[in-house]
Formats: structure tokens, C-alpha cells, sequence
């Protein structure tokens, strides 16, 4: 029963991470049915955001103090990143068809990931981003693991469950509570009479992608302290699966994307102990989430809590 | 495209008389500089430093120059009254002129550069430079002209398939010069030249009416085009470096071929095309004579063909189905988890995670030379006195592979299920209201694509002679979407020339192949922008991505009333 326990919790640490990512892909595509593909590489760049911060001001230092400046540095890179992207690719292909603006994320997420391998460094006494780089350990969420009735519980996971709480609580307050929030809501049921009550568009569509940077660099940050390094490439994958949970819970719904990303983790880490023979153990557990996604879209296509998207094609 | 400002009005009519005498004067002094000696450094460039003896380079400028020459004499002499109403010469030594300036100012940039400095660059070369220089100003002052419609002009037959056969002949010395050049400056330079006389025939109405002959002669230019590539061999003299880059050049195009069905004309987004390539080529590898073949059962190579395609088809099937039902962009994303499923898949079946299959992360090297009856393609052959080295026997089995594929591409184009592809594509809750099975012709397209993917895979794991699981990563699915929309989607010739770019580029640019993943970033990106309809694009495709250009609408809608009379 401790194994059960042990494996819920690194699933849920797992899921949170997978969970923050998510609501980036969801929240833009309830908004502009696009799937920004490199919204994976928003991601990394707010953990590198975080990191340069950290080098640059405190380099050496490890007080916990210094957590909410990383976070912020991670904030306005990812959002730097994100509201760029949309400003100067995304925009102009509004009205072209589907293909291009997925063909553009490709090219930003191939773009992004090579600006951060080749260029990184050249910041005067940076470290080379061709390989992992080691981040920053900080005092009270990094350091001796918590032993809870047989289930450890490293401190970064901690962390991470409680930064997926309080993100979500600040994003349903917005969603539901701020002209801007209702805003969004407004135009993602219908962007065309949404213009006509005087919404102004593309603002929220802006909104929209720095909102999920937002929530995307917080995930960067935790994944830096859980993994204890980061590298230009962390953000394909967890990219890939986040962007799985969120078709899991239902695509353009925000607490789908939570529900999905926390239920896909889980599932993930318990594959990885309770599938027998030689198909379990780690090193298959990113086969069965793509499963799962193929599973989902073939008996529940709407995902678990059903999507939220009309269908404009 | 860049754009120079035009002189003011007043002043190049002015002068307009003088633009003719001023062109030829430019002609006569790039050949006079071209017979001179360009650089005092006979290390660089291929050796520009004799006196009469043009090297390389400078016979592309001196092609150059005598393609201004005729230009000129289109515009006034005698050939203006049979050429001079059709063709826009004017327009023409414009846009040569530009380039002809860029080139020689491009040489004299590379001499300075690649030796120590100015100094070492001869007479010859500013002549020419000077003779550039005068053909770019006569295009300036030379009057541009009201011409008539070149779908009407009449050529005799024998005229048009000298045409075709001098454009493909142009487009086998030229890649075969480009294969040529060692150094970065030379292939550069190369492409200026080659860019220069593509802009020359566009400006000048040669290529549409280029265009229309190829309309009419489509088997002479096909058939043709096949030629040139057969022969390409023989111009390399065994050189085995050039041919391994060819038998990759043509591997990969005809993988994108395939992935032009799927994306092109079905306009289904798949980003894990690599993985059925990648399905075939295990096949073929576990199947070989290998010693690390996992599978005891080696059939004779064709009926691995047949294998390798169909499992990979039968894949295409299992990831369609499900995901061909929903809205595009899952499949999108489905299909990249599909690629990721097959590499960790072939890097976990390795007897320690799952069933020794594929020896993991080592792959399975050592898979020996196709043999097909009794013929072996590790051996070298000797044709009228050039040797073929190992390469070129692949090189023409893939040949044959490409021509099967253009040939599936083009008649499932032009049939029910091509038009089918088209009406899905351009708007599928219609389609589907006028009785097209959606759904079967998306899986067909799907299973299609695999299919193909399967059989170049199979004839790459010999070619290559090992497989391994890193060879199969998401990049490599995104540069052969690359190569389509590079080229153009859902056409032949674009796709072939965007796979040619992507793979060309980097062999022989390799001063920058760390740069080399941000440019493709961002020429992805730019392309989606500026030109989303590819280099070479289709009328159609065209106004799928420019829905408000009334004049091309019309221009498309002719076309289809043309075509079903």
C-alpha cells in the first residue's frame, strides 16, 4: 500500500507540472482554435528565465527569498516570449488556413530551442546551454526529502502540488471574477459578437497567451527545482504531454486541462508500477501516455469533463 | 522581393536611346573580363587567375553575359521582330542586370575575403565588374513595352521540345557544376548565377511561356526529366561523395513525396511521417542478412518490400482510424506522439525493456548491399568508361522508387479521389454534403502516404547499411514538411526542388550547419508569411491562401472551365 501511495504522489507532482502546461495549450485554443505547438518551449524559456535571473542577482546564494524574484524573471521571459510569438507569427495567419499557423509553431519551437542552445552562453560567464544545466538549489523547497508514514515526499513536489493550488484558484478568480476574465469567456463562445459588444480581440487573444506563459514559467521553475537541471530540449516532451491532458480533459475547458493533467500523471506513474512483465518500468511509461491520448480521442473525443470549443471549421 | 526604385521618368526617357549602346558595351566588357584574369590567387575559387582560359565562375558569367546579349537583341536588332512582341526583354535585362551586379560584386567580395584583400583582385575582374555594372544601368534606361499574351504565341513543335530539352539539359550541367564546387564561395556564387537567370526568365515572360510549352509537352518534359536525372550519374565520374549525397537528396524527396500525399492533397497534417519510413527500414533491417537481425525468416529482398510497406501502411491504419474522425489539429499531434511512440519503441525493444527486436539504442549495423537476382549493388560497374560506384546502382533503384511515386502522386491527383482530397481540403462539412467519403478517402490518403514511406524505407536500411532509433527523430518529420511547404504544397516539382534545398544546402554550406536548425526555424516561420504557397505553387493551393485575390480566382476558374472542356 506504501508503493500505491508513493506512486500517487509522484503522479500528482507529475501531473501538476503536466497540468500548469496545459491550461496554456486550452486556454489559447478555446480562443483561437490553434494549437501552439511551442507553447513547450515557453515553458523552457521560463525555466531559463528563472535561471538567468538567479545568475545574474544571486548567483551562490540559496535563501528562500530569492524564489519569488526567479519566479517573476520567469514571468517575463515566458511572456515576452509567448506575446511575441503571437504578435509577429501568430497574428498575420489569423484568417490563413489551419496548416499555417501549425506550420509556423514548428518552426518557432525548432527557432526558440536553437536560440537558447547556441546563444545562451554568450552572455558574459553564462554556462553553455548545449548541455544540462544545474539549477539553483533554494532553501526550504529544495534539500532533505519529508518522510510522511513510509511515502517520501521530496520538497520540490510540494511545492509544485501547491503552486498548481494557488494557480488555479488566482485563474478562476480571473476567468470568472474580472472584466478581462468574462472577456475571454465572451469571445471564446463566439469572437464575432464578442467584437460587436466592444471587446477588443485581439487583446484578449494576447491576454490569453500570456496567461498561459504565466502558468508555464511557474511550471518551468518547479521542474527546475524537481529535476535539480534544465535543458533547451525539456520542452518538447513535456510539451507533447501537457498538451495530451489537455485533449484528456477536454480541450478550451480550464478544469478539464487540470483534471487531465493531474489524471494523466497519475496514470503515468502508476504504469510505471503496476504494468508487469517487461512493458512496464520507466522507460516505457512516455509510450502508454501517448496511448492514453489515442485512447481518449477514439472513445471520448470531448474529453473526460468535455471540450469547450465551438466548432468554427 | 527586394525592389530597386526606378529612375525618375523624365530623366530615363531622356536618355532611353542610350540604354541599348550602354547594355552592349556592358556585355562585351564582362566576356572580355571574363577571358582575363580575375583573381592573382590561383588557390581560390577554382583557379580564376588565366588569361583565356575562363575557369568556372567566370564561364557563368560570360553564359550570362551572352543571355544579355540575346536579350539585347530582342529588344532592338534582329531579333526584335519575331521575339520582340512577345517577350518582355526589357524586363529581362533588369532583373539579369541586378543580378549579374550582385554576382560580380559577390566575387570581388569573395576574392577579398577568402585571399588577403583587395589587392589580389586582377583587371579582369573589375572589367567585368565594370561590364555588370553597365548592364545593370541599361536596364534602367531601357523603355519597358506593352506585350501580347504568351498563351497565344505559336511555336512550332520542334521549337518547343528544343525548349524543354535545353532547360533540362541547363538543369542537369548545372547540378552538376554546383556538385562540382568544393568551396562554400564557389556553391554560393552558384546559386546567385543560377537565382539571376531564374529572375531573367520570370521577369521575362520566358517561364510562363515556359510554363504552357510544358502544358502541351508534359510527356516530352517528363520523360526528359527522368533522362536528365539517369544521366546525372555519368557526370560525376564515380565521384562516390557527390553520389551519397544524390542517393540522400533522392531518399529524402521521395519520402516527401509521399508526405506531399498526406499533406499536400489530402491536407492532413502528419508529423510522424518519419516513423513509417523508419518502420520500413526496421523491417528491412531485421529481415536482412545482418548478424544482428532479431528475425530468422530472410526472404529474398522483394518480398521484404512488400513486407516492410505493408506493416507500415498497417500502422498508418491503426493511427488514422481513430484520429482521422476528429478535427485536423489532433492529428497533427497524435501523429508526433506516434513518431515518439516509434522511437521509444525501437530504442526499448531491446531484450532487457521488451522482446529483443531492434538491439535498442545500438540499432542493427552491418546490413549488407541489396542484391536483387544476381545482381549485387555493392558492386562497381564500369559503363562506357565511367565507373558507377556503389552509389549510382542505388541511386538509379531509387530513381525508379520516385518515378513509382510521382507516378501514384500524380494519377491519384488527377482521379475521383484526387478531387475528392481537394473538396475535403478546401471545405469538408461541404464535401461531405455532396456524398465525398470523408472519412475513407483521409484513411486512404493516410495509408497511401505510409505505404510509400515503407517502401523507400526498406531500400534506405541497405543504403545506409545500419538503422538506429536516433536516425527517426521529430526533426527529421519536421524537414520534410519543410521540403513541402518550401516547395510548394501538393505539387511535384516544387517538392522535389524544396527537398534538393534542405538537403543540398547543408552538405555544401558547411560553414554554417551550427546555424543551421535556427535558419530552418525561422525560414519556416517566414515562409508561412511571406509566401505560404511554396516556391513553386499551384493556381489552386495558391488561392487557398490568398482568398481575397480576385484576379487570381478568375484566373483559377478559367483554368477549370479550360479543363473540363
Amino acid at each position: 500500500m506504501d508503493q500505491f501511495f508513493q506512486q500517487l504522489v509522484n503522479g500528482l507532482t507529475l501531473g501538476s507540472l503536466y497540468a500548469l502546461i496545459a491550461v496554456g495549450y486550452t486556454v489559447v485554443y478555446g480562443i483561437v482554435q490553434l494549437i501552439n505547438f511551442a507553447h513547450g518551449e515557453v515553458f523552457m524559456i521560463g525555466a531559463f528565465g528563472a535561471l538567468t535571473t538567479y545568475l545574474l542577482f544571486f548567483d551562490g546564494q540559496t535563501g528562500v527569498w530569492i524564489l519569488p524574484i526567479m519566479m517573476v524573471g520567469a514571468i517575463i521571459a515566458a511572456v515576452g516570449t509567448a506575446v511575441l510569438m503571437e504578435r509577429v507569427a501568430y497574428r498575420p495567419l489569423r484568417s490563413a488556413p489551419r496548416l499555417a499557423p501549425l506550420i509556423t509553431a514548428i518552426g518557432i519551437s525548432v527557432f526558440l530551442q536553437e536560440f537558447v542552445r547556441l546563444f545562451y552562453q554568450k552572455i558574459p560567464d553564462f554556462p553553455s546551454a548545449k548541455q544540462r544545466i544545474p539549477f539553483p538549489q533554494i532553501d526550504v523547497v529544495t534539500g532533505q526529502a519529508l518522510e510522511v508514514g513510509g511515502v517520501t515526499i521530496q520538497r520540490s513536489a510540494v511545492f509544485t502540488i501547491l503552486a498548481l493550488l494557488a494557480c488555479s484558484g488566482l485563474l478562476w478568480y480571473f476567468i470568472n471574477r474580472t472584466r478581462m476574465g468574462r472577456g475571454m469567456q465572451a469571445v471564446s463562445q463566439d469572437p464575432d459578437t464578442a467584437r460587436l459588444m466592444g471587446i477588443n480581440v485581439d487583446r484578449i487573444i494576447v491576454v490569453a497567451f500570456a496567461l498561459g506563459a504565466v502558468l508555464a514559467a511557474v511550471a518551468g521553475v518547479s521542474q527546475g527545482l524537481q529535476n535539480n537541471n534544465i535543458d533547451f530540449r525539456m520542452g518538447f516532451l513535456a510539451g507533447l504531454k501537457a498538451f495530451t491532458a489537455a485533449v484528456l480533459g477536454g480541450i478550451g475547458n480550464i478544469q478539464g486541462a487540470v483534471v487531465g493533467g493531474l489524471v494523466l500523471g497519475v496514470v503515468e506513474a502508476m504504469a510505471t508500477q503496476y504494468i508487469p512483465g517487461q512493458f512496464g518500468g520507466s522507460t516505457w511509461k512516455d509510450v502508454w501516455a501517448f496511448v492514453i491520448l489515442i485512447l481518449v480521442l477514439v472513445f471520448r473525443p470531448q474529453g473526460l469533463l468535455g471540450a469547450r470549443v465551438v466548432d468554427r471549421a | 522581393m527586394m525592389r530597386i526604385p526606378n529612375l525618375p521618368e523624365s530623366f530615363t526617357s531622356k536618355h532611353a536611346a542610350k540604354g541599348w549602346p550602354l547594355g552592349l558595351a556592358g556585355v562585351a566588357l564582362l566576356i572580355i573580363g571574363s577571358f582575363l584574369s580575375w583573381s592573382y590567387d590561383s588557390n581560390i575559387l577554382g583557379d580564376l587567375s588565366f588569361i583565356l582560359y575562363p575557369g568556372g565562375l567566370q564561364i557563368l558569367a560570360i553564359i550570362g553575359a551572352v543571355i544579355g546579349l540575346l536579350l539585347l537583341l530582342i529588344v532592338k536588332g534582329p531579333l526584335a521582330d519575331r521575339f520582340g512582341p512577345w517577350l518582355d526583354a526589357a524586363l529581362g535585362i533588369r532583373a539579369l542586370g541586378v543580378w549579374m551586379l550582385a554576382y560580380m560584386v559577390l566575387v570581388l567580395v569573395a576574392i577579398t575575403t577568402e585571399s588577403t584583400g583587395l589587392i589580389n583582385v586582377d583587371p579582369g575582374g573589375w572589367v567585368s565588374f565594370v561590364g555588370a555594372l553597365l548592364l545593370f544601368l541599361a536596364g534602367r534606361f531601357i523603355p519597358l513595352r506593352e506585350h501580347r499574351d504568351l498563351s497565344r504565341a505559336k511555336v512550332p513543335g520542334w521549337a518547343e521540345v528544343l525548349a524543354v530539352a535545353i532547360v533540362m539539359a541547363a538543369v542537369l550541367f548545372g547540378a552538376a557544376f554546383a556538385l562540382g564546387r568544393e568551396d562554400a564561395w564557389s556553391f554560393i556564387l552558384f546559386l546567385v548565377f543560377a537565382g539571376g537567370i531564374a529572375a531573367m526568365m520570370i521577369r521575362s515572360g520566358l517561364l510562363t511561356w515556359f510554363g504552357h510549352v510544358s502544358q502541351r509537352q508534359k510527356k516530352v518534359l517528363t520523360l526528359s526529366a527522368f533522362l536528365v536525372a539517369f544521366l546525372f550519374p555519368f557526370t560525376q565520374s564515380g565521384s562516390d561523395a557527390n553520389m551519397s549525397i544524390a542517393t540522400q537528396v533522392l531518399v529524402f524527396a521521395a519520402t516527401a513525396m509521399g508526405l506531399n500525399i498526406v499533406v499536400g492533397l489530402a491536407g492532413l497534417l502528419d508529423l510522424g511521417y518519419i516513423a513509417f519510413l523508419g518502420s520500413g527500414a526496421y523491417v528491412a533491417a531485421t529481415m536482412s542478412q545482418s548478424a544482428f537481425a532479431t528475425i530468422g525468416w530472410k526472404p529474398p529482398f522483394l518480398v521484404v518490400v512488400l513486407v516492410g510497406a505493408c506493416v507500415a501502411a498497417l500502422l498508418g491504419l491503426v493511427i488514422g482510424s481513430p484520429t482521422l474522425r476528429v478535427s485536423g489539429d489532433y492529428l497533427a499531434i497524435v501523429t508526433l506522439g506516434f513518431g515518439e511512440i516509434f522511437r521509444f519503441a525501437m530504442f526499448n525493444l531491446d531484450g532487457n525493456n521488451g522482446p529483443n527486436l531492434t538491439n535498442g539504442p545500438n540499432g542493427i549495423p552491418g546490413i549488407p548491399d541489396l542484391q536483387i537476382g544476381g545482381f549485387n549493388f555493392g558492386d562497381e560497374h564500369t559503363v562506357a568508361g565511367i565507373d558507377l560506384g556503389r552509389f549510382s546502382n542505388y541511386y538509379f533503384l531509387l530513381l525508379i522508387l520516385i518515378g513509382g511515386v510521382i507516378l501514384v502522386f500524380s494519377r491519384l491527383n488527377n482521379s475521383r479521389i484526387g478531387r475528392g482530397w481537394v473538396a475535403i481540403r478546401e471545405d469538408e462539412k461541404a464535401a461531405e454534403a455532396m456524398g465525398v467519403n470523408v472519412f475513407g478517402l483521409k484513411l486512404l490518403a493516410f495509408a497511401v502516404g505510409a505505404f510509400l514511406a515503407g517502401l523507400a524505407g526498406t531500400i534506405k536500411a541497405h543504403q545506409d547499411g545500419a538503422v538506429s532509433p536516433d536516425q527517426y527523430m521529430f526533426l527529421e518529420s519536421a524537414f520534410l514538411l519543410a521540403a513541402i511547404v518550401l516547395g510548394g504544397m501538393g505539387t511535384i516539382a516544387g517538392v522535389l526542388l524544396g527537398a534538393t534545398i534542405l538537403k543540398l544546402l547543408p552538405e555544401k554550406l558547411r560553414f554554417f550547419s551550427e546555424y543551421r536548425l535556427l535558419l530552418f526555424g525561422l525560414l519556416l516561420v517566414l515562409m508561412m508569411r511571406v509566401r505560404p504557397e511554396g516556391l513553386v505553387a499551384s493556381k489552386r493551393r495558391q488561392l487557398e491562401f490568398h482568398e481575397d485575390d480576385e484576379e487570381l480566382a478568375v484566373a483559377v476558374e478559367s483554368d477549370l472551365v479550360g479543363e473540363t472542356k
